[in-house]
């Protein structure tokens, strides 16, 4: 891929040996004056993105502002969910605007899914090697 | 820790010797995947992997969001 930034797999549990190795990737959220570092699982199976409680608060966020709720499906199901929508910037590559399912789950993994995350971005995994490479979407994709 | 002297063991060994070790390692390892799932426990699965109507709310609101910072 063009462009691409190649990134580890990070593993979760020691204890659980190569099987504990995740594909998350180091992002940083933006909402008005607020920024947060945050990890964000590479889920492909995921339909949506998905923001923890805690990072929606740390970026300013107020859930009674978030006015669009939203039905997640699994184990988000027990939870209320709302749309924020936000400015993540991924390594040395342009913001892009990100939007996500804010849910009030607190233990739960900020998951990139394929609303929106896989629609701006192209993702190769190499898991044999515990790499994936990472580049914008290509203007030909459009 | 790996120690050298095993190392060195393994290296004498006959190449006939040194698929079977390495069968047997692999064997083990495979096994002990199996082992990391354990019965009787739950293990939560994040991921909404059907969530349409979610999916279709979030991009209707990207879209609305997008058209208003060009605006």
């Amino acid at each position: 891929m063009r462009n691409a930034q190649r990134y580890s797999f990070i593993p979760i549990d020691v204890a659980l040996g190569e099987a504990s190795f995740r594909p998350y990737l180091p992002l940083t959220l933006i909402y008005q004056q607020s920024s947060a570092i945050a990890s964000g699982l590479l889920d492909t199976g995921a339909r949506v993105n998905v923001l923890p409680y805690p990072v929606g608060v740390e970026l300013g966020y107020v859930w009674e502002q978030q006015t669009t709720a939203l039905s997640l499906t699994g184990n988000l199901a027990q939870y209320e969910a709302r749309v924020a929508v936000l400015q993540a910037v991924v390594g040395q590559f342009e913001p892009i605007q990100l939007v996500f399912a804010w849910t009030q789950a607190t233990n739960v993994p900020l998951i990139l899914g394929q609303v929106n995350f896989f629609m701006e971005f192209d993702v190769c995994f190499y898991r044999s090697h515990l790499q994936f490479e990472i580049s914008p979407k290509s203007v030909a994709s459009e | 820790m790996v120690s050298a002297e095993l190392i060195s063991t393994l290296r004498e060994l006959s190449r006939a010797d040194k698929f079977y070790i390495m069968q047997v390692l692999i064997s083990e390892l495979a096994q002990q995947e199996t082992d990391l799932i354990k019965p009787d426990q739950s293990y939560p699965v994040w991921s909404p992997y059907d969530a349409v109507e979610a999916a279709d709310t979030m991009l209707k609101v990207l879209q609305a969001a997008k058209t208003q910072d060009h605006a």
